[in-house]
């Protein structure tokens, strides 16, 4: 019998218990949804998805049976449901055609991911930045573009209550005429930094997996779990980790869609040379950098420092935006502040309204994604926006690394003139796996 | 000193002779379960906080440890771990060892983790590091040290070594390694080692011939003499923090991490694996033991990420008698009846161990944030330390 057919049979019975059933079936299917990368922020989305209702937790796939174990724990907990495991994320992509994947692997997974998600048909949220490197960013939104799914990116600062108020702020005129943005983040730290033993990989953790496309580097506490953020063949450093969310807060802000020219410094004074040898290693992203975005009507500047974060700057994370009447800060824990410059301007405040205990907006986020998937409106951390935000950082890490100013051109997504520069918006792959094609 | 001595060993027929018959000579105290006997002191105090004295010992969130009139704890600033030995009656500082060490601020402020242990004359540390040494107890004089990481060939676990150095006979058992390590207090030789697999963080607990204590995966049970495994109860628990010590209680062990795992009564069946009586999501202890009283356990519920409440469970059951919102990582410990905690804001608050509820008679904010180690009592004084590192003990007598 088709849908449409018994509906009207019951219709016409008119009675409640033949109705009964039928009511309940009427409540919208669940979406069927999987986790690839099953650690801690992997885990914090996925917790969002069970809250929403919407969301059967149908399977996980992580290269660490033991995150895995933990984690199907945890989702029993939490919805009742025992998801089925997976070690390798393609096997599980063509086995349970999920609705919607959640990727939470480390940054240099999460093009390939990203891909084959969309390509199995998924809906997918998937964590910031999008790619590792600039073209595997493209081929995601490629990708995005030619499934026509909806693709959410982790940029919860793109819906969190104060970055909107502040926006509005911002955007009213409040702080004048802005010429200049700095975003900064800033940490206390020591150096120089001690390498750690190369170690045999924890049972059950395949190794090798998680490295993929990367290079095989020797297992290390460094590394996992969270220290890959400071290595660069899987992550880029505070830069792409907390810098993408303020440059992205930039692009809301300015309506300009890319910076003309860019150029970053930055090292390891304080916590010394990289070392990876045989016996141990260091992280190898710098413990610092300052890298200056030359906009259309504005400068922007970001620093991040893992030395020497304390009180004598009022604001240790954010952005300030330095308008011809004050200055405002949009920050993480400390809400949003106006400094006036003008004489009788009025400080003006707001708290932040974040999740704890890790400080975020997922919730409303991935409320957002579930009224994009019901075709309501369009994400609003979409591929397109996250993309150009996610490109920021990379463009910044590409100009740390040539030594040089680089200009950008956004129509042609290429760095003009400079070979070695543009031969950097890729990178080799270790095979088997392929770099995805733009 | 001799005098003393003497008096002490007499004491072991009537500790109220000896001065010191109340220390707290190594992690969770006498009996390394959180309790001390004391009685004779005071649960409430009129205006401000008795502060006997104050000091600062570095970053980080070692235990103290009391014996024979010294104090001792460690702590991390400038590039160096440094142990720290009092005069407990007068916090004058006896003595220091320094050496070099990283601050290790992984995903929290960093510095030392561990507890040292006084046993005699002598001072037993193990550092996150695996810096393992043995101390006079008089002058902090290196008598032998040694690093056991690399010793063993044990990797460090993520947040390095915490559990503390237990003394058994004429050694030493250590949280190193997949199943512990054991090394001749003496002198420091390696005795025997287990496989180069991550520790957890507790710190190894005596049963009979055995100690148990969590590993990254599960809580272990070895022959200290011989490092032969009995068992192990397998225990997953996020990032491989298994960090609180068994809690013994009858026939029966009590274990529980954090993260959302939860709590479990094992049924001890000496060198054949326990089995399982219950298991509870009521209490799940991230950092300090719970502590067992008449029936029933009091800890902390929850991790350091939230405020966790404090709690007390029914043993038989595992079923929450009430539960006390707000308290933090923080820690406490039963002496003569009553819970001394420490909350995770630094508020000490003392109330007798019931399981109608948790009513205080006093409440004194010592310092402030984070203080996730559970104080020490130790002859009428009360150790409190935070994170960064202050020190503030409180004279109840």
């Amino acid at each position: 019998m088709k849908r449409r057919q018994f509906l009207q049979y019951a219709a016409l019975s008119g009675t409640s218990t033949f109705l009964a059933p039928f009511v309940r079936s009427a409540e919208p299917r669940k979406l069927r949804t999987a986790l690839i990368g099953s650690g801690w922020w992997g885990k914090n989305i996925l917790k969002e998805a069970l809250a929403s209702g919407r969301c059967l937790p149908v399977a996980l796939a992580d290269v660490d049976a033991n995150a895995l174990e933990i984690a199907a724990d945890q989702v029993q907990d939490l919805s009742g449901h025992k998801p089925k495991l997976y070690r390798d994320y393609r096997e599980l992509l063509a086995k349970e055609k999920p609705d919607v994947v959640i990727i939470a692997t480390p940054d240099h997974w999460h093009a390939l991911n990203t891909i084959e998600a969309l390509k199995a048909g998924a809906h997918v949220f998937v964590e910031k930045p999008t790619g590792h490197t600039v073209n595997e960013s493209r081929a995601m939104l490629k990708a995005a573009v030619e499934s026509g799914r909806v693709v959410q990116v982790g940029l919860h600062r793109r819906i969190g209550p104060h970055h909107v108020s502040g926006m509005k702020f911002l955007k009213s005129g409040a702080v004048g005429d802005v010429g200049m943005v700095r975003l900064f983040a800033h940490s206390p730290g020591d150096g120089p930094e001690k390498p750690a033993p190369n170690e045999k990989a924890p049972d059950g953790m395949d190794w090798d997996f998680w490295c993929g496309p990367a290079p095989l580097r020797p297992f290390s506490k460094k590394l996992h779990p969270g220290g890959w953020r400071n290595t660069l063949d899987f992550a880029n450093g505070t830069l792409g980790d907390w810098g993408v969310h303020w440059l992205d807060q930039v692009l809301w802000w300015s309506g300009e869609q890319y910076p003309k020219r860019i150029f970053c410094a930055g090292g390891r004074p304080v916590l010394g040379g990289a070392v990876l040898n045989d016996k141990e290693q260091t992280s190898d992203a710098p413990d610092h950098q300052v890298a200056t975005y030359e906009f259309e009507k504005f400068t922007c500047i970001w620093e991040h420092r893992r030395f020497a974060g304390n009180d004598t700057e009022k604001h240790k994370i954010g952005s300030y935006y330095y308008g011809t009447k004050g200055v405002l800060h949009i920050g993480w824990k400390d809400g949003w502040t106006f400094y006036p410059t003008t004489k009788g301007g009025k400080m003006e405040h707001e708290d932040s309204q974040l999740q704890e205990p890790d400080g975020h907006n997922i919730q409303i986020l991935w409320a957002d994604f579930l009224e994009a998937i019901d075709g309501r409106k369009k994400p609003v951390a979409s591929i397109e926006l996250a993309h150009r935000s996610s490109v920021l950082p990379l463009l910044g890490m590409i100009s740390w690394r040539t030594g040089r100013s680089i200009q950008w051109d956004a129509a042609k997504e290429q760095i003009i003139g400079d070979p070695a520069a543009n031969a950097l918006l890729s990178r080799p792959y270790r095979g088997p796996w392929v770099y995805p094609s733009v | 000193m001799i005098l003393r001595r003497s008096l002490c060993l007499l004491a072991l027929a009537n500790a109220a002779v000896c001065a010191h018959a109340a220390d707290w000579p190594n992690f969770r105290g006498p009996t390394r379960n959180g309790i001390s006997v004391e009685k004779g002191w005071r649960t409430t105090w009129p205006g401000d906080m008795p502060v006997a004295w104050k000091a600062e010992v570095g970053l980080g969130f070692s235990s103290v440890v009391v014996s024979e009139g010294r104090a001792a704890t460690a702590g991390y600033a400038d590039g160096k771990d440094g142990v720290f030995c009092f005069d407990a009656a007068s916090g004058a500082v006896l003595w220091t060892h320094r050496y070099p060490a990283e601050l290790g601020d992984k995903f929290y402020e960093g510095g030392t983790t561990g507890t040292p242990t006084f046993e005699g004359s002598r001072l037993y540390w193990l550092s996150r590091w695996g810096n393992l040494m043995c101390l006079e107890a008089a002058t902090g004089r290196v008598v032998w040290e040694k690093n056991i990481a690399q010793e063993t060939g044990a990797p460090i676990p993520t947040w390095g070594y915490t559990g503390a150095p237990l003394v058994h006979g004429d050694l030493l058992v250590l949280n190193v390694g997949d199943a512990g390590t054991a090394v001749e207090k003496a002198t420091g030789r390696l005795v025997w080692k287990s496989e180069a697999k991550d520790a957890g963080y507790s710190t190894p607990f005596p049963l009979g011939n055995l100690a148990m204590f969590g590993n990254a995966k599960s809580y272990v049970a070895v022959n200290m003499q011989t490092g032969a495994e009995a068992w192990r109860f397998r225990w997953l628990t996020e990032y491989g923090v298994n960090a609180a010590d068994p809690v013994l209680a009858g026939g029966d062990v009590f274990i529980s991490s954090g993260y959302g795992k939860g709590g479990a009564r094992l049924k001890l069946q000496g060198t054949q694996p326990p089995e399982e009586v219950w298991k509870t999501k009521a209490l799940r202890t991230q950092l300090n033991a719970a502590v067992f009283h008449e029936g029933y356990l009091y800890g902390v519920d929850g991790d350091t990420t939230q405020k966790s409440p404090l709690k007390c469970i029914d043993f038989a059951t595992g079923e929450e008698k009430w539960s006390e919102s707000g308290f933090g990582s923080g820690g406490l410990v039963i002496v003569d009846g009553n819970l001394v905690a420490l909350s995770g804001m630094g508020e000490v608050m003392i109330a007798p161990a019931s399981p109608s509820g948790f009513k205080t008679s006093a409440r004194t904010q010592v310092f402030g944030p984070k203080s996730w180690t559970a104080p020490v009592f130790a002859n009428g004084l009360l150790y409190c330390r935070n994170g960064r590192g202050e020190l503030v003990v409180l004279n109840l007598k």
